[in-house]
C-alpha cells in the first residue's frame, strides 16, 4: 500500500480502534449516550419550534412500537439495517472501509428482481416455484453484490486505488445505472412510473405472525441467520481470523502467512455479498419490483452508523439495527400522523451518527464527571 | 515549471479531460452531432453558472484536505447553506424578496455556515472524530434539518418562488465577442467565484499561510518543529471549507431562485462532485475551477442536447465523472493525497 | 548537559548522563541501537522533557520546552527522518515558519538572497536547487537542505541524528567534508551514530553510551576502534559458552547468491550464500542495517528475492509464500514482537493461533478449534514461564521479556525443522534472556537447525557454532566463535576483515565458508 492512502487508513483504523478498544460497558454507554443526546437535541428543537415535545416523544414510541403494524414496520426496517450493518461490519473489522454498501445493496436488489422475472416462466407456479425462485433470486443478488464489492477491493489491492473514493463513486454509478435501467430497458410494460415488472405473487415470503405486506418474519429470520453465519465465520473460521487480524495489525497478519491483497478482495466480496442479501430481502419482501434507487432509502449509509454503534461486532448489530429500525419507523409515523416534519428524524439519525463518531466527547465528559468507572 | 513537470503534476486532470474529449469526439462523429448548435455561447454561460457552486465547494474542500483533514461533509454544508439562504431571504424580506435581500441572505447563510463549521472543526480536531463518519453524519444532518427548515417556514419541503439573482452587465467588457456574455453579462457570483479561485490559488502557493497549510497536510511534524501551531492551521482550513461549501449552497439557491428540499434536495450530490472536482484538479484551486466547469457543462449538456433534438439518458451522462474518477485512480494510481490526511496530530511534550 | 535522566514508564532511556560540547568541535555520540543517544539529543532539542538534570548553553542554564526554544538558543537538529515537506520546494522548506513577507506575499527574493549568503560560506550547492521539489532530490541533497534550514534559522550548534544511515558511500564522504567545513567556520556539531569508523574519522571527541549510561568520553585522536568497540558492546554478564559436540547433520536450509532489495528499492543483500545444518546454530552478527533484516525476510518468505535461491531440504523454495513455508517447517521469531510477532490487542489465546492457522488440530477444514488453541496457549505459558500466567491477558499487558518468551514458545511448539530467530532477546530482561538461550541450545541438541541474528556479540558467541558477520549486504567472513575474540568480531562488524587486513567494501571476499 502506498504511503499516501496507507496513512489515511491507519488513521481511520486508529479511530475505529479507539471505539473497539472500549470495553463492552463503555461501548454500551457511548451508544446509549449518543442516542440519548441526539434525541434530546431533537426534542429540544421540536419544542423550540413550537411543537409539543411530550406528544413528540409519545409519537416516537407509538411509531416504533405501538401496535402490530408499527412493530412490523420497525422490524422491517430493522431487518435491512441489520443486514446492511453486518455488511459494513465485515469490512470495517478487516480494516477495509467499504462505504459502498448502498451500491452493492442496489445491485443485489435489481439482480434479484430481474433474475426472478426472467426465470419465472421456466419454473412451475405455486409454492414450489416460489421457493425455488426466492432461492435463486437471493443467490443471484448475493453474488451480484459480492462481485460489485470485489471490484473496488481488487482495485485497492492491485491498483492501489483509494477504496473510500471508489466505493462512493460506485454508489452513485449503481444508483444512476439502475435508475436508467428501470426507466427504459427494464421498465415494466405499461408502467407509468419507472418500475420494473412485479415479481409473481407466489414469490414472496409467507405471512406468518405479522400480516403485513411489507414484512415477514422470514426476512428477519434471514437477517438473524446471516448475523449468526457471519459471526461464526469471523470468530471461528480461519478466513475470519485472517481477516480480523489484518484489520487489527496487518504486519502481524502478514507474518502469520496472510496475503494482504487476497484478504482485501475477499473481505470486500464478502461484505458485498451480505449487502446483496440485504438487497434481495428488500426486493422480495418489501418492494416486489425494482424502482429508482434514489428513492429507496439510505440503508447503506445508515449501516455505517449501525456498525460503528455496534463496534463492528456482528452480534451487537442486532440491537443497533433494532434501534435504527425503531427510529426510522417512528419517523414514518411522525411524518404521517403529526405535524412534525419527518425530516427531523433524519436529522436526529444524523446526530446519532455524529456522536457515535466522536467517542472522545463522551470519554472526556465521563472522565470529568466521574462516570464510567474503568477509565 | 516546465511542461513535463506540469504534466506529471496534473496527470489525473489531464487524463480526465483527455478521456472526456475523446468520448465527445467519438460521440460527435458517431452520432453526427451538430456541434456548434450544442456548444453555444448561452450553453457556456449557463455552464459557468452551474459550475459556480461546485467550484466554491471544491476550493474550500481542497484547503481542508490539503491541511490534513478530509471534510467529507461538504454536501451537508451545502444543503444547510442553501436552506438557510432561502429561509433567511423569506424572513428578512417578509415574504417578498428582492435583489438586495438575496445578498443579505447569502451573508446570513455564511454566518450560519461559519458557526456550523466551527462546531464541526472542534469535533474533528479537538475531539478527534472519525473524519469519514463525522462527514457522513453531517450529510445526513443536512438532509434532515435542511428540508426541516423549509417545512417550518413554508409547510413544505420546497419553497415557493423566491427571487433569483439578476445578471450583472459590465458595460464595455460585455460587448467582447464570446467572452463578453460569458463572463461579464452574467450572475455577479460567477465573476466573484472566478476571482476567488485566483485568490485562493495565490494564497495557497505564495503566502506563508499557504505554505503552512501544505506542510500541515504533508508533514505536520516538520511544521511543528518549524514552530508553527499545526492545530490552528487545520482549524482555519476546516472552517474555511465549511464556510465555502455553505456559500456554494447559498449561491446555488441564489441562482435557482427557490429551494427544493425533496429527495436529495436541490444540492443533489454537488458536494460530492465538488470533492471529485478538486481531486481532478489535483488540489489546485484553478484546476478545481476548471473541473467544476466541466461538470457544470455536463449538467447543462442534457438540456442543451434536448433543444437540438437529441435524447441522451441524462442519468448516464451524469455518471461519467464518477466512472472517470475510478478509471483514473486505478490506472494512474492514487491522487496526490496529502500524506498526513486523516492523522490527528499531537505535538510532542 | 549534566545528570540528564529520562524515563519512559519503566524504561530508563538516559541514566544520569553528562555530556559537554566544545565550541567549534565535532562530537560524536556513539552507541548501539537503544543505547539512549537519540533520546538524549531529543531532550536537548526540547522534544522530550527530562526527568532530572540541567542543560547550559554557553554557560547559561536553559530549559527547552519545545523545539522553538532550542532554536531560539541557536540549536538546530537534523533528524534521521527528514523534517521536510516532499511536495514543496527547497526554498519553501528552508524558510518554513520563518518566511519573510512583503505585502502579505512571501518575499522569495529576500529569502533567496539570504540563503545564497549562507551557502556562499560553504561548499553547498543547495542554492542552485532552490526551486526543486524535495521529492525530486536524492537523500544526500535533502540532508544538505536540512542543514541549510538549520543555518537559516540561526543555529550555531547542530545535532545530526544518524546522518549517514541513508547515504551512499560517496554521499557520506561529502557529508563528512561538510561537517568539517561547518566546524571550521565556528559551528559546534554533535552527531549521533553507531558506526565506529565514521566517529573516529570525523569527530574530535567521542562519547559512548550503552544501555542509557554514558560509559566515557574520549579524544578521537587517542583512541582506537578496538577500545570503542569494547566500550559500545561491553560485558554484561559473563556468558559461559557451553561445551558442545560439533554438528554433522545434513544441511537443512540454504541460500545461494541471494540478492534482496528493501522497500526503497535499494539492494540490501548483495549475494549471500549460507547453509545451516541439523543440530547447528548459525549466528549472523553485525550492526543493524547491514541487510540482516532483509535476509531474514527472504528466508522466511516475507520478502521476494531479486535473484538467487533459497533451498529447504534440498527443494527450491524461493517462490513459495510465507504460509507455505510455515507449513513446511520454518519457524520465525520476528525482530519486532510488537508489530509482527503478536497482535497487541489480542489475548494470548488468540495470539497462540498466529502462525498456526494451518496447523492441525487448531484449524481443521478451515474451522478453528478454540479449545485446542486455548489449551495450547496454556501449555506455552506454563512451559515457557510466561508471567503473569493468564492466557486471557492481552499481549500488550505483558512485559517485553514475557511477550518474547511467549513468541519463542509458540514458534518452538511448531516443531519446525528450521528456526530463525531475529534479535531474540532485544529489550528482554536478564532472566528471560537466560531462559530463551537455554531453550535454543536445547533445540540445537535435539537436532534443529537454527539461525540467530543478533547485534549482541556475547549472545552470538555463546550460542553459535559458526558466526557469519554481515556487513553491507555480504557475509564478510564466517568464523569460529571459540577462536575469535570480541574485538575481532567488533572489527569485522565495522567492516574490517582481519584476515585480509583490508577495509571491507573495496575488495572483501563475500560468502560464507561452508563446512
Amino acid at each position: 500500500m502506498s504511503g499516501t492512502s496507507g496513512r489515511l487508513y491507519d488513521a481511520l483504523d486508529r479511530a475505529a480502534d479507539r471505539m473497539l478498544r472500549a470495553s463492552v460497558f463503555e461501548r454500551l454507554a457511548i451508544a446509549t449516550a449518543s442516542t440519548a443526546l441526539a434525541l434530546l437535541i431533537g426534542v429540544s428543537i421540536v419544542a423550540a419550534v413550537g411543537y409539543d415535545p411530550v406528544q413528540f416523544i409519545t409519537s416516537l414510541i407509538e411509531g416504533a412500537l405501538g401496535g402490530r403494524s408499527a412493530i412490523a414496520r420497525t422490524l422491517r426496517f430493522s431487518t435491512l439495517f441489520i443486514l446492511t450493518g453486518v455488511a459494513v461490519a465485515v469490512a470495517f473489522r478487516a480494516g477495509v472501509f467499504n462505504i459502498g454498501v448502498q451500491g452493492q445493496f442496489v445491485v443485489g436488489g435489481i439482480t434479484t428482481i430481474m433474475s426472478i422475472i426472467w426465470l419465472a416462466p421456466l419454473l412451475p407456479e405455486g409454492v414450489v416455484g416460489g421457493v425455488a425462485l426466492i432461492i435463486i433470486g437471493t443467490l443471484a443478488g448475493t453474488l451480484a453484490g459480492g462481485a460489485y464489492g470485489a471490484l473496488p477491493g481488487a482495485l485497492k489491492a492491485y491498483a492501489d486505488a483509494n477504496v473510500i473514493i471508489t466505493t462512493i463513486m460506485l454508489n452513485f454509478i449503481a444508483t444512476g445505472v439502475v435508475g436508467w435501467l428501470v426507466q427504459n430497458p427494464l421498465r415494466g410494460e405499461g408502467n407509468a412510473a419507472p418500475n420494473t415488472e412485479r415479481i409473481p405473487e407466489y414469490v414472496s415470503f409467507p405471512r406468518i405472525v405479522f400480516d403485513s405486506s411489507g414484512f415477514s418474519i422470514i426476512g428477519l429470520g434471514i437477517a438473524l441467520a446471516t448475523v449468526v453465519v457471519i459471526y461464526v465465520v469471523m470468530e471461528r473460521s480461519r478466513f475470519g481470523y485472517d481477516m480480523v487480524t489484518s484489520g487489527h495489525q496487518e504486519s502481524a497478519a502478514t507474518y502469520s502467512g496472510v496475503s494482504a491483497k487476497q484478504t482485501v478482495v475477499s473481505t470486500m466480496a464478502l461484505s458485498g455479498m451480505v449487502a446483496g442479501i440485504a438487497g434481495a430481502v428488500f426486493a422480495i419482501m418489501i418492494q416486489g419490483y425494482y424502482t429508482d434507487p434514489s428513492g429507496i432509502g439510505t440503508y447503506g449509509f445508515d449501516a455505517i452508523a449501525v456498525s460503528l454503534l455496534a463496534a463492528n461486532n456482528p452480534l451487537g448489530i442486532i440491537p443497533a439495527g433494532l434501534l435504527f429500525g425503531g427510529l426510522e419507523s417512528a419517523g414514518s409515523h411522525i411524518g404521517i400522523y403529526t405535524d412534525v416534519p419527518v425530516q427531523l428524524i433524519d436529522g436526529v439519525i444524523g446526530l446519532v451518527i455524529l456522536f457515535v463518531a466522536v467517542p472522545e466527547l463522551f470519554r472526556m465528559a465521563a472522565a470529568r464527571t466521574g462516570l464510567g468507572g474503568d477509565r | 515549471m516546465n511542461v513535463a513537470e506540469f504534466a506529471k503534476e496534473n496527470k489525473i486532470g489531464i487524463a480526465g479531460v483527455a478521456v472526456l474529449l475523446a468520448a465527445a469526439a467519438i460521440a460527435a462523429v458517431a452520432m453526427d452531432l451538430p456541434l456548434w448548435d450544442i456548444v453555444t455561447v448561452g450553453f457556456v454561460e449557463r455552464s459557468f453558472q452551474a459550475a459556480t457552486p461546485i467550484a466554491l465547494t471544491a476550493i474550500g474542500g481542497l484547503y481542508a484536505e490539503k491541511s490534513g483533514v478530509f471534510n467529507i461533509g461538504v454536501e451537508g454544508f451545502m444543503i444547510f447553506g442553501a436552506a438557510t439562504a432561502a429561509t433567511m431571504m423569506w424572513i428578512i424580506s417578509g415574504g417578498d424578496p428582492g435583489q438586495s435581500d438575496i445578498w443579505l441572505a447569502i451573508l446570513a447563510s455564511m454566518l450560519v455556515s461559519l458557526v456550523l463549521a466551527i462546531l464541526f472543526a472542534i469535533l474533528m480536531i479537538r475531539y478527534e472524530a472519525d473524519q469519514i463518519v463525522a462527514g457522513l453524519a453531517l450529510w445526513f444532518i443536512g438532509l434532515g434539518f435542511g428540508p426541516f427548515m423549509a417545512v417550518l417556514v413554508w409547510d413544505s419541503r420546497n419553497s415557493p418562488s423566491l427571487e433569483s439573482i439578476n445578471d450583472l452587465t459590465i458595460p464595455v467588457l460585455a460587448d467582447i465577442p464570446v467572452l463578453g456574455p460569458i463572463l461579464f453579462d452574467t450572475s455577479p457570483l460567477v465573476i466573484a467565484t472566478a476571482i476567488l479561485a485566483v485568490v485562493a490559488w495565490k494564497v495557497l502557493n505564495d503566502t506563508k499561510y499557504g505554505y503552512w497549510i501544505q506542510a500541515a497536510g504533508e508533514n505536520p511534524e516538520a511544521l511543528d518543529t518549524a514552530g508553527v501551531n499545526v492545530t490552528r492551521v487545520r482549524y482555519a482550513a476546516v472552517i474555511f471549507s465549511g464556510v465555502m461549501a455553505g456559500l456554494g449552497g447559498a449561491v446555488l439557491l441564489a441562482q435557482a431562485g427557490s429551494f427544493t428540499g425533496s429527495g436529495q434536495t436541490m444540492v443533489g450530490g454537488r458536494g460530492w462532485i465538488g470533492i471529485v472536482a478538486y481531486l481532478f484538479g489535483n488540489y489546485n484551486p484553478l484546476g478545481a475551477g476548471v473541473a467544476a466547469l466541466v461538470f457544470g457543462g455536463l449538467d447543462m449538456l442534457q438540456i442543451q442536447l434536448q433543444t437540438v433534438g437529441i435524447e441522451v439518458p441524462n442519468r448516464l451522462v451524469n455518471l461519467f465523472p464518477y466512472v472517470g474518477v475510478i478509471i483514473v485512480l486505478s490506472v494512474w494510481g492514487s491522487t496526490r493525497t496529502p500524506s498526513a490526511v486523516g492523522e490527528t496530530y499531537e505535538s510532542e511534550e | 548537559m549534566e545528570g540528564i535522566t529520562k524515563r519512559f514508564g519503566d524504561v530508563v532511556a538516559n541514566d544520569s548522563v553528562d555530556f559537554s560540547l566544545e565550541e567549534g568541535s565535532i562530537h560524536a555520540l556513539l552507541g548501539e541501537n537503544g543505547s539512549g543517544k537519540t533520546t538524549l539529543m531529543s531532550v536537548l532539542y526540547g522534544l522530550y522533557e527530562k526527568n532530572a538534570g540541567t542543560i547550559s548553553v554557553n554557560g547559561e542554564p536553559r530549559t527547552f520546552d519545545s523545539p522553538r526554544d532550542a532554536m531560539d538558543a541557536g540549536i538546530g537538529m537534523i533528524h534521521q527522518h527528514f523534517q521536510l515537506v516532499d511536495s514543496m520546494t527547497v526554498l519553501q522548506n528552508i524558510i518554513l515558519g520563518h518566511e519573510p513577507t512583503n505585502n502579505g506575499l512571501v518575499d522569495t527574493s529576500e529569502a533567496r538572497a539570504d540563503i545564497e549568503e549562507i551557502c556562499s560560506h560553504y561548499d553547498f550547492n543547495v542554492d542552485q536547487h532552490l526551486d526543486t521539489k524535495i521529492q525530486d532530490l536524492d537523500l544526500g541533497a535533502r540532508q544538505r537542505v536540512e542543514i541549510v534550514k538549520s543555518l537559516y534559522r540561526g543555529a550555531d550548534i547542530l545535532i545530526l541524528d544518524e546522518p549517514t544511515a541513508v547515504l551512499t558511500p560517496q554521499e557520506i564522504q561529502d557529508l563528512l567534508d561538510v561537517m568539517e567545513e561547518l566546524a571550521d567556520a565556528g559551528h559546534s556539531l554533535i552527531f549521533i551514530t553507531h558506526k565506529l569508523g565514521e566517529a573516529l574519522q570525523t569527530a574530535d571527541e567521542i562519547t559512548v553510551l550503552r544501555d542509557g549510561e554514558a560509559i566515557g568520553t574520549v579524544d578521537a585522536g587517542e583512541t582506537s576502534e578496538e577500545e570503542l568497540a569494547r566500550m559500545m558492546v561491553g560485558r554484561e554478564i559473563q556468558f559461559d559458552r557451553p561445551p558442545r559436540d560439533p554438528s554433522d547433520g545434513a544441511s537443512v536450509l540454504e541460500a545461494s547468491e541471494l540478492r534482496v532489495r528493501d522497500d526503497r528499492d535499494l539492494e540490501q543483500v548483495s549475494g549471500v550464500d549460507l547453509s545451516v545444518q541439523e543440530g547447528e546454530i548459525l549466528g549472523i552478527a553485525g550492526v543493524q542495517g547491514n541487510g540482516q533484516t532483509e535476509l531474514v525476510e527472504a528466508l522466511t518468505g516475507l520478502r521476494d528475492v531479486d535473484s538467487g535461491s533459497v533451498g529447504f531440504h534440498g527443494d527450491d523454495i524461493t517462490e513459495t509464500n510465507r504460509r507455505q513455508r510455515i507449513r513446511d517447517g520454518i519457524a520465525y521469531i520476528p525482530e519486532d514482537r510488537t508489530t509482527e510477532g503478536l497482535v497487541q490487542d489480542y489475548t494470548l489465546v488468540r495470539n497462540a493461533l498466529l502462525g498456526n492457522q494451518t496447523v492441525k488440530p487448531f484449524v481443521e477444514n478451515g474451522m478453528i478449534d478454540w479449545s485446542a488453541v486455548d489449551a495450547h496457549a496454556g501449555d506455552i505459558i506454563e512451559e515457557y514461564d510466561v508471567q503473569p500466567p493468564d492466557k486471557s491477558n492481552e499481549a500488550k499487558s505483558l512485559s517485553g521479556g514475557n511477550q518474547q518468551k511467549f513468541i519463542v514458545g509458540r514458534e518452538i511448539e511448531h516443531n519446525p525443522d528450521v528456526m530463525i530467530a531475529s534479535h531474540p532477546t532485544r529489550g528482554v530482561d536478564i532472566g528471560s534472556i537466560e531462559f530463551i538461550h537455554d531453550r535454543l541450545l536445547e533445540l540445537r541438541e535435539s537436532g534443529m537447525a537454527i539461525v540467530v541474528v543478533s547485534s549482541k556479540l556475547d549472545e552470538i558467541q555463546k550460542l553459535s557454532d559458526r558466526i557469519a558477520v554481515m556487513y553491507e549486504g555480504e557475509f564478510i567472513d564466517t568464523v569460529d566463535p571459540v577462536e575469535t575474540t570480541e574485538e575481532e568480531l567488533g572489527m569485522l562488524m565495522a567492516g574490517h576483515n582481519t584476515a585480509e587486513g583490508d577495509v571491507a567494501g573495496e575488495n572483501a571476499p563475500s560468502g560464507g565458508v561452508q563446512s
